[in-house]
């Protein structure tokens, strides 16, 4: 008997559940869609609650016709049962469609199997409708704790030859097989629908309606209910009559439940590959079917995660030559076996997994291998810890918001945010939260690790703030121990930006607090103060600088607290009698809304209650209020709401908008003469078809950055992710500092950068923790940059040649030129007074000597004409 | 509509070729023996002969519909000095989708502004499948609703079904004009097409090659497009019109994108498109910030945030789930979903991908048809389909199958003398000045021949719809739409009976 005898074992047992299943000329799913998914692990276990905040916020992304949260990591006591039977029975839990079914049901697959610990139908509210926005009636759930009798489980281990199995193994494979035949008996996708299993794993359980997402948390009663994990889908079916919600996400494996944004173009082809492993899908999404796959290749194939993801998003092209060669050559063999079930098209995939044999509970995004879905990741450290994964950043502020409301320990920030790149020898474009036990099921310790278990890790040594502590002073002690009134008296706030910084070395969060107290006191005295203020503390959120013994997520939620506190103050237009340049308007105040009067100058508009798009969206406002007279703008609180700067028409030239808060998608597309400073990290689709202005985002900028791209002066502080500049024409410049995923100015059209047209620099370095310059470890990570160009040029940071031929498709790499240099020299200076990345001590210094910048920089161009039809591209010679 | 002044369309006015030789079906022979008594001239029916001092001319050889002549010159002439016989070269134009026989009767009605009466078969083509299997089945001996007036047939198309604030848009003949963009033809052809359409009270698209400042003065007729290049989409011509149109993909290419070859790129167009003269310009296959239909909604919402009273067209191509792709936009806000089929696309469309990518239009229409019924939205919606649609039958057959409009390009072009020899990719050397940025070979034709030419044709498609919709019973356009029982399919016509 080989070693793999018991895998094709396993394979076969299943045959006899598929075989007399209609074999399908063609599978097709029953109905498309897009969607929205967050998730995110805890240390501790918390309340359903949280994952409702960031479920509302992403309503855009799915259309309330289908939604699901998955729970995993329980405390034993919310469940009414005994901790080890919640650490070792399965919790099996079915949906019921019809009246009368569950008799049934037992009697047929529960009772002659199973031990049934404890049963119980879950707790709802009474009358669906009671909850606005709930249609459906959701199912009745009934939940059973169940482990498979002794003698059932002999049987079938004898009958299958499943003795190199161990039991928990063959256990699991019962459990799976037998929820297969209730939803083959109870549940057929084309006929009728009675009942069918929502998740049958250890510690996690799935519920899923006809509704959005967090409307799960209020009908099944879940807003107290803890857990480690919790994930949540928006779904956007296509179709709209929907009365069940079995087409809903999460699906299940076994252990896992995964979600799933995006959509396979190779359904079909899967579903066949999965066919021949004995697995058939019963729902007929293609969320199902990874599901399936993923349990195939972890649980019956028994490989290491690496490698499931590995089969599930191929590492390509450069980035498989860059990997080292034991891995090629393990990755090689995964390919040749299963790329027919790689799903292909866009997707990205949220999984939470109960890994049993090693105790230890995961949650994992996965991203394609093209990186076509928007995703973002990020990691809060400290007493509490949470690891998180969104499709925007803005679900993921959401969440820690929530979060911190009740637990102060969490903090409003968290320490990183960052994107995966897909299938890449970098990070594998996968991340793994793992929560392992520490000392009690319930104090977990998180840990975050990429696809090759590389840890992600925050400054261990830095101490974060919490709110809850009372601080005492003596009142006398608190006028003076501050001395910035002479900041204020001279109008410097530069200086007094610099006080603060310095200050953070020995101060204490305490006196860090007073001060910007102080600050705040003086900003309401005028409007002259205000703006000191301002400047000085908007230099302190967008600038690095090191915060020795404090967590920098901490600092900047005190100072962003600040600023939305001053932003607070401002009377609304609603009010008589003032005569300041700043008014704000919010969404009580809205419908008071005229031009501005006297000297008002600012508008500040509160955008924490608008909605993110549509008639009544404060962008929308935004674009009125310029009509009206208004120039320019503060927008601060947001959450997510999109498409600020749009709308203003031509020449805008003059208006100004700052953007504080989670900003959304969209924003500063098509400006054409204004200036947009976006304060922290931007989201995806920024800046597409802008034609002239400027751009400055203090952060990091999502997909698809200035698609389409007409012109403008751009400046990023960070990273983008994938496709920036794609299809841009004209005369766009662009300074990049940190790099991109990928795909970097595909299609670039911008004409003679020497001539008036458009380029990008990329310096390809980022910040330290302590705020210091440093170089990243290559300045452009992807296969493609400037694929398929015919005119601008990318002037790379590059000293140490590492752009190389093959990563260009159509381009050529050439010395930097005096007259380059003079191009792009005011762009760095203009850089430098922005983010204080200095082109003399930074961006000129390699390895602590001052080069030449002829030396340092390179620029890639496309390829002359005639070489491009040597290249064989032409398909016909004459 | 009800407080509207009612729509005035244009009068035609004859508008013969800009070229001296018009291509015909049958050329005539004048032999020595004419005596120049002038009997033909007084005979012929369709003026192909004139007589100027004393001398007898073939004026208009085109115009001569052969062996159906009701009174043939040939045989009247008192000396058998004339004689008919096929012109040769007429039978190497066009192809089996555009028989010659079609792009000869367009020219008829852009010549005189209604079908030929005889001699030509402008109902269909010969390509075997598609429309041309296709047949509209009128009751025999029924006389319909002959003695109601052509001007109580009502044949306009709503375009905003839903109930939002967004423009209440209707065009007064059920088609409007497809994208062809600045770059892909001239501006002079652009011209002629979008002032037509506003002679017709319709629209006509722009393509994705930008708005030009030309057609400002037609804004309230243009559908601006957003494709996936983005080329020329800049917030002022978004707001400048009533409809915008997302691309996703062209019927004749579906999953290849656009392309614009190099030297198509001419000064003028490299100025809109903000590219380089002489390089070819592509515009992706998708939206790179559209993989999915939630990145769909929220690329409309964009569209509403810079203009919130358009309307919102979807054009995408026929792939198999179609239906869904509808739906999907439907909730996303679309206004209007445009279907567009294989069978267009001009000379620059590779021949493989116009015949092998996607579903034919005629099975498409009516599964997204029937798919929205089903989901009870039919009504908010409107179907637009295209491609390949040529002959005001073609239009009733696909109403018939489920749209309540269609999409014109090809016959657009046809009716500008086009003949379809398939060269628009070759540089800039339309030879008809039509799909050319040439400023020499665009001089070959002038935009008010093209619009008198244009306006010709569709007056002469919405007189030969409304004597379809009469002969059918039907008052109103909008009775037609999905009845496919009044369609055959000429191979299954047999087995039916």
């Amino acid at each position: 008997m080989s070693e793999y005898q018991h895998i094709s074992n396993i394979i076969t047992s299943r045959k006899h559940l598929v075989e007399d299943l209609p074999k399908r000329p063609c599978f097709e799913t029953v109905a498309e869609g897009g969607c929205g998914v967050t998730g995110f692990a805890c240390s501790i276990p918390v309340r359903g609650k949280h994952i409702f905040e960031p479920s509302r916020q992403m309503h855009n992304r799915g259309n309330g016709r289908g939604g699901g949260i998955a729970a995993m990591g329980f405390d034993y006591r919310m469940l009414g049962v005994s901790e080890d039977i919640l650490e070792k029975d399965y919790i099996l839990q079915i949906a019921l469609l019809e009246d009368g079914v569950l008799d049934e049901l037992e009697r047929l697959f529960i009772k002659p199997f199973f031990k049934v610990d404890f049963s119980e139908a879950l707790p709802h509210v009474e009358d669906y409708r009671d909850i606005p926005g709930l249609d459906v009636r959701p199912p009745d759930v009934w939940r059973f704790f169940v482990r498979v009798k002794p003698d059932v489980l002999k049987a079938f281990v004898d009958k299958n030859g499943f003795a190199a199995l161990s039991q928990r193994q063959a256990e699991d494979e019962f459990v799976f097989q037998n929820s297969f035949k209730i939803n083959k008996m109870f549940y057929e996708a084309a006929g009728r629908q009675r009942a069918f299993v929502l998740s049958h794993g250890r510690n996690f359980f799935i519920l899923k309606i006809v509704g959005y997402a967090e409307k799960v948390v209020q009908y099944y009663k879940l807003d107290d209910f803890k857990a480690h994990i919790w994930i949540a889908h928006q779904r956007y079916p296509t179709k709209g009559r929907v009365w069940h919600p079995a087409g809903a996400h999460p699906f299940v494996g076994l252990n896992e439940a995964l979600v799933h944004n995006g959509d396979f173009a190779n359904y079909h082809s899967v579903a066949e590959y999965l066919r021949q492993k004995n697995l058939y899908p019963q729902f007929l999404t293609d969320t199902e079917v990874s599901a399936l796959l993923f349990d195939l290749y972890s649980r019956t194939y028994g490989y290491p995660l690496e490698y499931v993801i590995e089969a599930l998003a191929p590492t390509m092209e450069r980035d498989f030559d860059k990997l080292p060669e034991e891995k090629q050559k393990i990755y090689r063999a995964i390919q040749t076996s299963h790329i027919h079930g790689s799903p292909d098209g866009p997707w990205f995939f949220i999984i939470a997994r109960n890994n049993t044999e090693n105790d230890r509970l995961e949650l994992i995004g996965i991203t394609d291998t093209a990186m076509l879905r928007p995703q973002v990741f990020a990691l809060h450290d400290g007493q509490v810890q949470v690891g998180l994964v969104c499709s925007e950043k803005q679900a993921i502020d959401a969440t820690l918001k929530s979060l911190s409301e009740e637990d102060p320990r969490v903090g409003t920030v968290a320490d990183r945010y960052w994107n995966a790149r897909g299938g890449s020898y970098t990070d594998g474009g996968a991340f793994v939260f793992g929560l392992e036990k520490n000392g009690s099921a319930l104090e977990r310790r998180l840990t975050c690790a990429d696809k090759f278990g590389s840890i992600v890790s925050v400054p261990q040594d830095q101490i974060p703030y919490l709110p809850g502590r009372v601080y005492y002073m003596m009142e006398d002690e608190y006028r003076c121990r501050f001395d910035i009134s002479r900041f204020f008296d001279l109008q410097i706030p530069d200086l007094l930006f610099a006080y603060v910084k310095d200050g953070i070395r020995l101060w204490d969060y305490a006196d860090l607090m007073d001060c910007l107290k102080e600050i705040r006191a003086w900003a309401l005295k005028g409007d002259a103060h205000f703006d000191v203020a301002l400047k000085a503390l908007t230099l302190l959120l967008d600038r690095r600088y090191p915060t020795y013994d404090k967590k920098r997520r901490s600092v900047v939620q005190m100072i962003g607290q600040t600023l939305d506190a001053m932003f607070r103050s401002f009377p609304s237009l609603m009010t008589q009698g003032e005569k300041g340049a700043y008014r704000k308007i919010d969404w009580e105040t809205r419908e008071f809304f005229r031009g501005p009067v006297y000297n008002e100058k600012v508008l500040i508009i509160d955008g924490s209650l608008f909605p993110p798009e549509g008639d009544n969206c404060d962008s929308r406002l935004m674009s009125e209020a310029y009509l009206r007279g208004w120039r320019r703008f503060i927008v601060f609180g947001l959450k997510g709401q999109r498409f600020h700067g749009c709308g203003f028409g031509p020449d805008s030239g003059g208006v100004r908008v700052d953007i504080y808060g989670s900003s959304g998608d969209y924003l500063a597309s098509g400006i054409d003469g204004m200036t947009v400073h976006v304060h922290g990290n931007a989201q995806d689709q920024l800046g597409q078809i802008i034609k002239s202005g400027r751009l400055v985002i203090h952060g990091d900028v999502g997909q698809t950055f200035m698609y389409g791209a007409k012109g403008g002066e751009v400046y990023v502080m960070g990273n983008a992710a994938g496709r920036p500049l794609i299809n841009a024409a004209g005369n766009p410049r662009v300074v990049i500092n940190g790099t991109c995923l990928d795909y970097l100015a595909e299609s670039f059209m911008a004409g003679d950068p020497l001539n008036g047209g458009g380029f990008v620099i990329l310096n390809g370095v980022e910040f330290d923790n302590d705020g210091n310059i440093i170089p990243l470890e290559t300045p452009y990570p992807g296969s493609n940059l400037f694929s398929l160009a015919s005119g601008g040029a990318i002037f790379v940071r590059d000293p140490y040649r590492l752009i190389d031929d093959q990563q260009l498709n159509g381009g050529e790499v050439l010395q930097l030129k005096q007259r380059d240099w003079e191009l792009i020299l005011p762009m760095l200076e203009e850089n430098e007074r922005l983010f204080g990345i200095s082109i003399e001590n930074d961006l000129l210094m390699v390895k602590g000597e001052r080069k030449n910048p002829l030396e340092v920089y390179r620029k890639v161009r496309p390829k002359q004409k005639d070489d491009i039809s040597k290249d064989g591209l032409e398909e016909w010679e004459d | 509509m009800n407080n509207s002044v009612k729509f005035r369309f244009p009068g035609v006015v004859k508008t013969p070729s800009r070229f001296r030789n018009p291509i015909g079906k049958y050329r005539l022979n004048r032999t020595e023996a004419c005596e120049a008594c002038g009997k033909c001239v007084e005979i012929c029916p369709y003026g192909v002969h004139v007589i100027r001092r004393g001398k007898l001319y073939i004026e208009n050889p085109h115009l001569c519909v052969g062996p159906d002549c009701p009174n043939p010159c040939y045989e009247a002439c008192p000396v058998k000095a004339l004689s008919f016989g096929k012109n040769p070269v007429f039978d190497l134009l066009g192809d089996f989708r555009w028989t010659p026989d079609l792009l000869a009767s367009t020219w008829h009605m852009a010549e005189t502004g209604s079908v030929p009466s005889a001699g030509l078969e402008y109902k269909a083509g010969a390509s075997g499948g598609g429309f041309d299997k296709l047949r509209i089945v009128m009751k025999q001996g029924s006389t319909g609703l002959a003695e109601i007036s052509d001007d109580d047939i009502d044949v306009t198309v709503q375009l905003n079904r839903r109930d939002d604030n967004a423009h209440r848009v209707s065009i007064e003949v059920p088609f409007y004009g497809g994208g062809m963009s600045y770059g892909s033809v001239s501006i002079n052809t652009i011209l002629s097409r979008i002032k037509a359409a506003k002679a017709l009270g319709t629209f006509c698209c722009t393509g994705e090659g930008g708005y030009p400042d030309e057609l400002k003065p037609y804004a309230d007729h243009v559908i601006t497009q957003v494709a996936t290049g983005l080329f020329g989409v800049r917030e002022e011509t978004i707001k400048r019109v009533k409809i915008v149109e997302f691309k996703y993909a062209q019927g004749a290419k579906p999953g290849l994108g656009g392309h614009l070859l190099g030297d198509k790129v001419t000064p003028g167009v490299a100025r809109m498109r903000g590219a380089v003269v002489g390089y070819p310009l592509f515009s992706p296959f998708p939206f790179h910030s559209v993989y999915s239909v939630e990145d769909h909604k929220k690329h409309v919402d964009w569209i509403k945030a810079i203009n919130p009273q358009a309307l919102v067209s979807v054009k995408v191509s026929t792939p198999t789930d179609v239906d869904m792709v509808a739906v999907g936009s439907y909730y996303a806000g679309a206004h209007i979903i445009h279907l567009d089929g294989s069978y267009g696309g001009t000379g620059a469309a590779p021949e493989i991908a116009k015949k092998n990518i996607a579903m034919p239009i005629e099975y498409a229409v009516p599964k997204v048809h029937r798919f929205l019924v089903e989901e009870g939205v039919r009504d908010k919606v409107t179907v637009i389909a295209g491609g390949g649609v040529r002959t005001p039958h073609d239009v009733a057959k696909i109403i018939a199958l489920g749209a309540d409009g269609v999409c014109t390009g090809t016959a657009d072009l046809v009716a500008l003398e086009c003949i379809r020899c398939h060269n628009c990719e070759s540089g800039r050397g339309c030879a008809r000045g039509i799909a050319t940025t040439d400023p020499e070979l665009m001089e070959l034709m002038q935009h008010d021949w093209g619009t008198r030419r244009l306006v010709n044709m569709f007056l002469a498609w919405k007189k030969e719809l409304t004597r379809i919709l009469k002969r059918l019973g039907m008052t109103s356009i909008r009775e037609l739409v999905g009845r496919s029982d009044c369609l055959v399919h000429l191979d299954y016509i047999k087995s039916k009976e």
